[in-house]
């Protein structure tokens, strides 16, 4: 069954890009545009997706959101509020992003759950708390693993703590970069009805940074395709992945093995 | 003004040492350690170098006068500077104005506190005491202050992912880099632990040695050496601290934003 189907969509449009653009400067000293006037609107309940090809600009895009970078120009706002404006740390705390290489800090799974509270001076919760018992519920791992070297688990199990550790914090917002791409068939599907349940339960909005046309048709309510910085098409998912508009995005999925990040 | 104890080393004496460098270069030829030059070089420049700052203390001391007592000094802290950066392949941001400021913090407040409260020789600027004893002080704090600012550099470079996975889950600049300002400090500081560990019994200190040789009582020269001792340790402590702290600093934005290499 598609998983667009069991979601309801949402309305308030909770993270908005507007005329956003990001230059940077090449090695040779030429200015380089690696986003052009990206627009668009992530909702809360919904499941927003960026798919493009390498270099388009997708990974750039995503981490403006919680700014581990910061746009040459344009506004992007949270919940109504220019984001520039919202203290750094405060801003992260709603708005997790899940890096694409899970890095595990040293020891235990439990203790790179106890991490967030830790970086905010609060006490971590212990393994019997509700808090813990919630996230590992989210993100379907049992609760014997706790105890288990965080850096020995598979890299399937590894992305599920990454996710948990971003949902210890009670996010808003949900940021994904290639979630999938380290992950084999049926960890990818896990993780997509995985993401499609904690998008209901959590009535997040999130936005997933993907080359995987898997996720792009069974989980995404708004795709965005992306070519050299600029957005060519954006829609409802599952129609534009069944009627592409454009050449470009018709090329690309005919060939997206092409792309990798 | 000469020391009846010591043996004065003439011309012919000296020659019969260089022999000894002759004899090396030999071996590294032998050896085809392909140095050869570096090394002829290196014993020239010794030559020159020494002579010429013979010469120039025996010009200050003549003088007796604080101005080229200071002048002296701050050239020693610009050389160290000089040496500390062309020693250093990746160098951290604004490497200079950090580096810089911590030599003269921790070096010259090292320098101070041991002239007016250690020894407490008088004038404050008796350059018999205050020109040796900076110049152990400075040299050694160089090689800290080197080596923080590498380790530093280094540890930045390649905890990119693990510094970022912290601050995407809501933590300061400071409390993502802790692991690297950590292991850059103990990278400083472990050469002078290990010096202090093996002075004694694996080597006599150069300054130890130079004193009994110019016929200074034995305990005397510990004592020396001892407080000398100190003296370094705390300055390579105090300038490898202001390293890290400062340092670490230069590698995010104010908004605790990691800059791009």
């Amino acid at each position: 069954m598609n998983m667009n189907q069991q979601q309801k969509s949402g309305t308030d449009p909770w993270v908005e890009f507007i005329d956003v653009g990001v230059t940077k400067l090449s090695p040779a000293g030429t200015s380089m545009v690696i986003l052009d006037r990206i627009s668009f609107t992530a909702r809360q309940g919904e499941i927003t997706g960026i798919i493009g090809a390498s270099g388009s600009g997708k990974s750039t895009l995503i981490r403006l959101c919680n700014r581990l970078d910061d746009p040459s120009e344009g506004t992007i706002k949270v919940n109504g509020q220019n984001i520039a404006t919202i203290d750094t740390l405060l801003l992260r705390r709603k708005i997790a992003l899940v890096l694409q290489k899970p890095f595990m800090f040293e020891g235990t799974l439990l203790e790179n759950l106890q991490r967030p509270f830790l970086f905010r001076k609060l006490a971590p919760p212990s393994a019997e708390s509700l808090e813990i018992a919630r996230v590992l519920d989210l993100v379907q791992l049992s609760k014997e693993m706790l105890k288990r070297n965080a850096r020995s688990l598979s890299g399937g199990e590894q992305q599920r703590v990454n996710l948990a550790r971003a949902l210890v914090n009670h996010p808003e917002v949900l940021l994904l970069d290639e979630p999938t791409s380290a992950l084999d068939h049926p960890s990818t599907a896990r993780l997509a009805n995985t993401l499609s349940n904690i998008c209901q339960s959590e009535h997040l909005a999130i936005i997933v940074v993907t080359h995987d046309l898997y996720l792009a048709e069974h989980i995404v309510n708004h795709l965005i395709y992306l070519e050299e910085g600029r957005i060519v098409e954006q829609g409802v998912g599952p129609q534009m992945l069944a009627m592409p508009q454009t050449t470009a995005f018709s090329n690309f999925l005919a060939k997206p093995e092409k792309s990798s990040s | 003004m000469n020391n009846p104890h010591i043996i004065p080393l003439d011309v012919i004496q000296l020659v019969y040492a260089y022999a000894l460098i002759l004899l090396s270069l030999a071996l590294a030829r032998l050896q085809q350690i392909g140095h050869e030059k570096q090394l002829l070089w290196s014993s020239i420049r010794m030559l020159v170098q020494l002579i010429a700052v013979g010469y120039l203390l025996h010009l200050i001391f003549a003088i007796n006068s604080p101005l080229p007592v200071v002048l002296m000094l701050l050239a020693m802290a610009g050389f160290s500077l000089q040496v500390a950066g062309s020693r250093i392949k990746q160098r951290m941001p604004n490497f200079y104005r950090v580096v810089g400021s911590s030599i003269i913090i921790g070096c010259g407040g090292v320098t101070i506190y041991f002239s007016l409260l250690v020894v407490g020789f008088s004038p404050w600027f008796d350059p018999r005491y205050l020109i040796p004893l900076a110049g152990m002080i400075f040299g050694n704090a160089m090689n800290g202050a080197s080596l923080a600012a590498e380790r530093l550099s280094s540890e930045m470079h390649e905890r990119r992912e693990e510094i970022e996975c912290a601050l995407s889950l809501g933590a300061t600049s400071r409390q993502s880099a802790a692991e690297a300002i950590r292991n850059a400090y103990s990278a400083a500081l472990r050469p002078t632990i290990n010096t202090m560990a093996a002075t004694g019994i694996v080597a006599l200190p150069g300054m130890m040695t130079g004193q009994i040789l110019s016929g200074t009582e034995p305990i005397i020269a510990v004592r020396y050496q001892i407080a000398i001792l100190c003296a370094i340790t705390g300055a390579v402590a105090v300038t490898s601290f202001l390293i890290v702290q400062q340092g670490y600093r230069r590698f995010f934005t104010d908004a605790h934003q990691l800059k791009r290499e």
